[in-house]
């Protein structure tokens, strides 16, 4: 923070002149380039000749936005700049931020409980809100292994699988409840957390991720092949909806509709499976501020920072691994669970390494380890991917320059800094940006 | 503990380990009595950081026997060498970066199970020992200067309450002021607290003067034994360590 207001306005006179300088020039290009694209309409006349007429107007507005936009994308780039460059953010500007990012996380909060009162009649948005928490939770369980731990786990679905196909052969064959079946998908995705996790102990980096991707493909192959048990690439169907501890949300007598005396509506099973999944996102976050704050949250950290490091001060590197393949492979098959309850029908063409990169990109875009920015970076991916679904052949496009940008302005993520879980006298965070990567 | 004065605190006989095989350490032999610092001197290669390493289990020994407070320790497990307050600061620092000057030292604390109460005493003593990581606590530890980091690599290390401090080329890459403070901190250390240091260092001449015995290594075995100051006289250490790397 002191470096950013050490020299706030020291350099601004020559940097205005100089942004204005670029715009220009810029302006001056696109004249060139425009006055024949633009300006200039040429069509073949009824007799085949040759007829034209000027769009000045048009040309004068497209001269002018790229004036402008060079002015904003060149301020922009001042303020958020590169890594290494000192800022020139006002100080309003400044407070206003720091105040936004004290009450963002509150109003987020706020604002998602109230999502099912304000949308109630939209069935739509009511669908990819609960789709945007699943991935929030999603990201959060992966944000145990990858941003605190760490390591990168390139086959995260497989836990995501395994919890749902937990839940929908537990409760298909064996009648059991969703409540029932909830822990015992969480308990079984750990198991195999904890079966890669052996094969896996000593590699790093590169090499872990090749064997966890493999390890999701190996998972989906054997749900493919293994007819008998998962219906192969049938799927399994006719999965248990869930219900309010044992009463069941449909338009029979026993229904909680009935029994609360209120007329039925198909909605209230969305705006359960919402509150549900809202609650099971925010056990996951629980769960992990707190696992932070004890040993075990900062022996991750400290290998993600420096393995010989951690072994020199005795931590159990084998344990501490496992540990957190373990609990990131549970809250993957929490969320498993749900989405199989949700759905109630699922195909291995569910748990594609697409979905494994997806939440992958959602816990590296949001800043590693940052719990605030894991939830806005699924929230960008998924929300903004419907955004854009009208443009369809183009969103691809979108993303990705919006991935690769956002790399180039934020290359810790959106929620860069971490917070220190340790306290002695005084709080006070330091910029991620004045720590480079690696070794300082 | 009168009666302990007697039986070195950390004893290594005939040890031998190696990577792969590349022996390493062919047969060592040392002694560290309770209240004492030895130096480990020898060129690049000859094995002493191995033999730190070793002694905390990693490479483990292929023959020989380490002894800790007359008990075995040559196939315990890494981290429950630490429990046994041996604590180690590795080379090259390796504290965490991006976490605070609190949080790396907190890990050291973390290794063994104190009290809050002890967690504090021992946070009184790495800051009245290195003034300077109390002004940056909050501060993350990449952000440290180097001499800072080995500061509190050090500190990291004394947080577990040690009763063996096993340093690392403490001085590598500081400037010669820097690495004065260090040793410095080191003799105070042991002054006052009557700790016991095994230091590994490739700069001889600071090594043998902080301590009071000093061992000699080459290609993995001992070769000389002696004081701090006798080391210093002989001319074989001389030529080897002291002067020719002056002149060099």
């Amino acid at each position: 923070m002191s470096a950013t207001s050490a020299r706030p306005h020291a350099s601004q006179p020559s940097d205005s002149a100089f942004i204005l300088k670029k715009a220009l020039i810029s302006a001056a290009v696109a004249l060139v380039l425009f006055s024949l694209m633009i300006g200039i309409r040429t069509e073949a006349g009824p007799e085949g000749n040759l007829i034209y007429w000027t769009r000045f107007g048009d040309l004068a507005a497209i001269v002018a936005t790229v004036f402008g936009g060079s002015i904003i994308v060149e301020l922009l780039r001042q303020w958020w700049g590169p890594v290494d460059k000192e800022r020139i953010v006002p100080k309003p500007v400044q407070s206003a931020m720091s105040f936004a990012g004290r009450w963002l996380a509150p109003a987020l909060l706020g604002f998602t409980v109230l999502v099912p009162v304000i949308f109630y009649d939209q069935r739509y948005i009511l669908d990819l809100s609960i789709l945007v928490l699943t991935y929030v939770m999603l990201g959060w369980g992966l944000n145990v292994v990858v941003g605190l731990a760490g390591l990168l786990d390139l086959g995260y679905v497989a836990f995501y699988a395994v919890g749902a196909y937990s839940y929908a052969l537990l409760a298909t064959n064996f009648d059991l409840s969703f409540w029932v079946c909830l822990p015992l998908a969480g308990i079984l995705a750990a198991l195999w957390g904890v079966m890669l996790g052996f094969p896996v102990l000593r590699l790093r980096g590169d090499y872990l991720a090749i064997v966890t991707l493999a390890f999701g493909e190996i998972i989906r192959l054997v749900i493919i092949n293994w007819q008998s048990l998962t219906g192969g690439p049938n799927g399994v169907s006719g999965i248990p909806r869930p219900t309010v501890f044992g009463i069941p949300l449909d338009n029979s007598d026993d229904g909680l509709a009935a029994k609360l005396g209120i007329e039925f509506s198909p909605t209230h099973r969305l705006v359960f499976l919402f509150y549900l999944i809202l609650a099971m996102a925010l056990i996951t976050n629980w769960v992990t501020i707190r696992l932070r704050r004890l040993p075990i949250g900062r022996a991750w950290e400290a290998l993600r920072e420096d393995e010989v490091a951690c072994r020199a001060l005795g931590i159990n590197t084998t344990t501490t691994k496992l540990t957190a393949f373990a609990t990131g492979a549970m809250f993957g098959g929490f969320a498993g669970a749900f989405f199989a309850t949700r759905q109630g029908f699922i195909s291995p063409e569910s748990f594609t390494f697409q979905e494994s990169a997806l939440v992958l990109a959602i816990v590296v875009l949001g800043g590693m380890g940052s719990q605030l920015g894991v939830a806005l970076a699924a929230l960008a991916m998924i929300g903004g991917f419907e955004l854009f679904r009208g443009f369809d052949q183009y969103r691809m496009l979108v993303f990705g320059i919006a991935m690769v940008l956002l790399m180039i302005w934020r290359p810790r993520g959106l929620i860069g800094h971490r917070a220190p879980t340790v306290f002695l006298e005084r709080n006070q965070a330091i910029s991620s940006d004045l720590v480079k990567e690696g070794h300082g | 503990m009168t009666a302990a004065a007697a039986t070195p605190l950390l004893a290594v006989r005939g040890l031998r380990a190696a990577y792969g095989k590349i022996e390493a350490l062919k047969g060592v032999d040392i002694e560290i009595n309770p209240g004492e610092i030895v130096a480990l001197i020898g060129a690049n290669g000859a094995g002493k950081s191995t033999l730190m390493m070793s002694i905390f289990g990693k490479p483990r020994a292929r023959a020989g026997r380490i002894e800790f407070d007359g008990h075995d320790i040559t196939g315990v497990p890494t981290h429950e060498i630490a429990r046994l307050r041996i604590a180690q600061s590795p080379e090259g620092r390796r504290i965490f970066p991006r976490m605070s000057v609190a949080e790396n030292l907190q890990m050291g604390a973390d290794a063994t199970e104190c009290s809050e109460d002890e967690r504090e005493v021992g946070l009184e003593r790495v800051f009245a020992l290195f003034p300077r990581l109390k002004e940056r606590i909050a501060q993350r530890g990449g952000t440290l200067s180097g001499g800072e980091q080995q500061m509190l690599a050090i500190g990291r290390a004394l947080m577990s309450r040690p009763r063996l401090l096993m340093l690392d080329e403490p001085s590598l890459g500081l400037a010669p002021l820097i690495a004065r403070q260090i040793f410095d901190a080191i003799r105070t250390l042991n002054r006052q607290d009557g700790l016991t240091v095994l230091i590994v260092e490739q700069n001889a001449n600071h090594a043998l003067k902080l301590a009071h015995r000093g061992y000699v290594m080459v290609n993995g075995l001992i070769t000389l034994a002696g004081t701090g100051a006798e080391l210093l006289q002989r001319p074989e250490i001389r030529a080897a360590y002291l002067e020719g790397g002056r002149r060099g």
